[in-house]
């Protein structure tokens, strides 16, 4: 209690100064200091010694109330160079994985989408041409039907993340485009109606989310009967070799550019963390027909680094 | 995806049992839930017995070796409870033959594509994000309908198609001009889908398609060889079948008699091909045989001669 209250206040200090980076880093290396001696011995305990009103941040034990702040101010402070690190980290393979995904929903002309956690409209804006493309080739044989209009809807927790999205649709000319549309929201309480989309992404943002199954409900929820689900998310290499390198590369390497490049070493410090709490692939694919989904399959990209999570419901 | 479901139905050797000729097994009754769309589409529909729709009922209609249609009845009911985990699995496979079914309604004016497919889909009543799931999307569409013809091919040769009065040729002739008939809504759109089908990621489908295809013809018209001409007569027959099929495409004659005729001299030739290989076989072993004569006694002279010297040996 004497913990979070202490805690409490420094985040509060934080929100007035929003977005400043030498706020979020004090207050998350005040937090790290009172937790970072415990860091040790919870790191030896297995998940399931969790009680029930305690969730994992990175390493760290964080009381689930709590990590939903963290992890807003862990995207608050990254949202502005969040596009920069992706391509640095990952050499610019995201833009691979994220055309992968894409190509995997195959998505159609009046089609209703619902980009989950996509903040910066990576995903968004690939369907979007996608449909745009398909529709023009499509024009001489159009279907009645199809002449409705495609929505995709942008759903992100972080209005910072949001921003960023908007600023980049506007660049593109697609500011005032219907059929873009930003909504903030969160992923375990959608303001979607039951049964309204055809096709449901989320991609890198389900680590993010404190209580996965219910995310995997809402998905459930939202989604129409044949509607897709679609979830790109880091997973776990099991590559002998491979995966020490890439353990190295994850410890070592990221915190470090993050530091030099974002200004902020603590907040890619968790983002690492948080991959490895995430459940594995086979796991993943439990909890998602556990939600109700149907024909589960999952496919790694770079030996594991990144899976690609399918499921249909019917 | 429908065939797996078949073989989990029936046990594995579904499709490798057709080439082995083992007794027929009736595949999986939810297959036969588009039957009815799919003999509306078939020109040549005499003697068709009407399936009742029913996702998982056994069609009591099907003639068929009763006992052995019977006895696979009787082991689907168990199976199918003990197997209620796989159930997901089987629904997919039924909403995709569904949307199929229904798809290829649409084909002749919207061709083997992704968009005859969401357009199914939408009749269906499924979102058509469902599309995006099928493995090689058109090729699905395509797969289906092959499966689904050679369906009906043997449903048509199983409800008492006269074939007695018949030479074999005319057998064969008369069992690919019923198939080819089964494609005559489409020919359109037939080129399409022959380039899906020989597009190299969906050639083993399809060629393994074929070969069944082949496989069940020789059978209906007699064949039980089961030497290495089986190889020979299934491929001249599917030689048969492609050039026709290929005739077909740019035949304009009313009601296709120019491929009918083609048709029948292709088979002749191959019968008589057969002929003359029976002639040369013949008369390469009669030579064979002056040469192999002196072979053997060759031969012979060795093994003596060794036996000899190891006998002297044994001393």
């Amino acid at each position: 209690m004497h913990l979070t209250s202490r805690a409490d206040s420094s985040l509060s200090l934080v929100s007035s100064s929003q977005g400043t980076n030498f706020a979020e880093a004090m207050a998350l290396r005040s937090i790290s200091r009172r937790f970072g001696s415990r860091v040790l011995s919870y790191r030896s305990s297995s998940v399931a010694s969790l009680h029930s009103h305690a969730t994992s941040f990175g390493f760290q034990q964080v009381k689930e109330e709590e990590k939903r702040k963290l992890v807003g101010n862990v995207f608050s402070n990254v949202a502005s160079s969040y596009d920069i690190m992706n391509d640095v980290m990952s050499g610019g393979l995201h833009r691979l994985w994220k055309e992968r995904l894409v190509g995997k929903l195959s998505p159609f002309a009046g089609m209703k989408h619902l980009d989950v956690a996509g903040g910066t409209g990576d995903v968004a804006f690939r369907i979007f041409d996608a449909v745009n493309s398909v529709k023009r080739r499509a024009l001489r044989k159009v279907d009645e039907d199809s002449l409705e209009e495609t929505q995709i809807y942008v759903c992100d927790i972080n209005p910072n993340m949001l921003n960023v999205g908007k600023q980049r649709a506007a660049e593109r000319g697609l500011g005032d485009n219907k059929s873009l549309v930003w909504v903030e929201g969160d992923a375990e309480a959608l303001s979607f109606d039951d049964n309204s989309m055809d096709g449901y992404t989320i991609a890198f943002g389900i680590r993010n989310v404190t209580h996965i199954e219910k995310a995997l409900a809402e998905a459930y929820r939202v989604l129409k009967r044949g509607g897709r689900f679609l979830c790109l998310e880091l997973s776990h290499v099991d590559i002998p070799v491979f995966k020490d390198v890439y353990d190295l590369y994850s410890f070592k390497v990221i915190p470090n550019l993050g530091e030099l490049i974002a200004g902020d070493r603590e907040s890619y410090q968790y983002l690492v963390e948080s991959i490895r709490r995430f459940p594995p692939q086979e796991k993943f694919a439990t909890m998602i027909a556990d939600a109700g989904f149907e024909k589960v399959e999952y496919e790694n990209l770079v030996g594991g680094v990144v899976a690609i999570h399918s499921a249909i419901k019917l | 995806m429908y065939r797996t479901a078949a073989k989990r139905f029936l046990g594995v050797g579904f499709t490798t049992s057709r080439l082995l000729r083992l007794p027929k097994p009736r595949p999986n009754p939810t297959i036969i839930t588009p039957y009815s769309h799919a003999s509306a589409l078939c020109t040549s529909s005499i003697g068709h017995t009407e399936s009742p729709i029913g996702n998982q009922s056994v069609n009591p209609n099907q003639s068929d070796p009763t006992a052995a249609s019977s006895s696979t009845a009787r082991e689907e009911g168990p199976r199918r409870d003990e197997s209620s985990r796989k159930k997901p699995r089987a629904e997919f496979e039924e909403e995709q033959a569904r949307v199929l079914a229904a798809s290829l309604r649409h084909v002749p004016r919207l061709g083997w594509t992704e968009e005859a497919m969401i357009a199914g889909s939408r009749e269906v009543g499924v979102s058509p994000s469902i599309v995006g799931s099928f493995s090689r999307k058109e090729a699905a569409l395509v797969e289906y309908f092959m499966d689904e013809c050679l369906q009906l091919l043997i449903d048509r040769v199983d409800s008492g198609l006269d074939l007695q009065n018949l030479i074999p040729s005319e057998r064969v002739s008369k069992l690919v001009r019923i198939r080819l008939e089964m494609q005559i809504p489409y020919m359109s759109k037939w080129p399409q889908a022959l380039s899906i089908q020989a597009h190299p990621v969906n050639v083993p489908t399809s060629f393994k398609q074929r070969a069944m295809l082949v496989d069940e013809i020789w059978h209906t018209v007699g064949d039980g060889a089961s030497d290495l001409d089986w190889y020979v007569k299934r491929t001249v027959l599917g030689g048969v079948y492609s050039t026709t099929e290929i005739y077909m495409l740019t035949d304009d004659s009313p009601e296709y008699r120019d491929t009918w005729a083609f048709l029948d001299d292709r088979v002749k030739d191959a019968f008589d091909l057969k002929k003359s290989i029976q002639e040369a076989k013949y008369f390469a072993q009669d030579i064979g045989a002056g040469v192999g004569k002196s072979f053997q006694g060759l031969m012979n002279g060795v093994m003596q001669t060794m036996s000899r010297r190891g006998g002297s040996s044994a001393f």
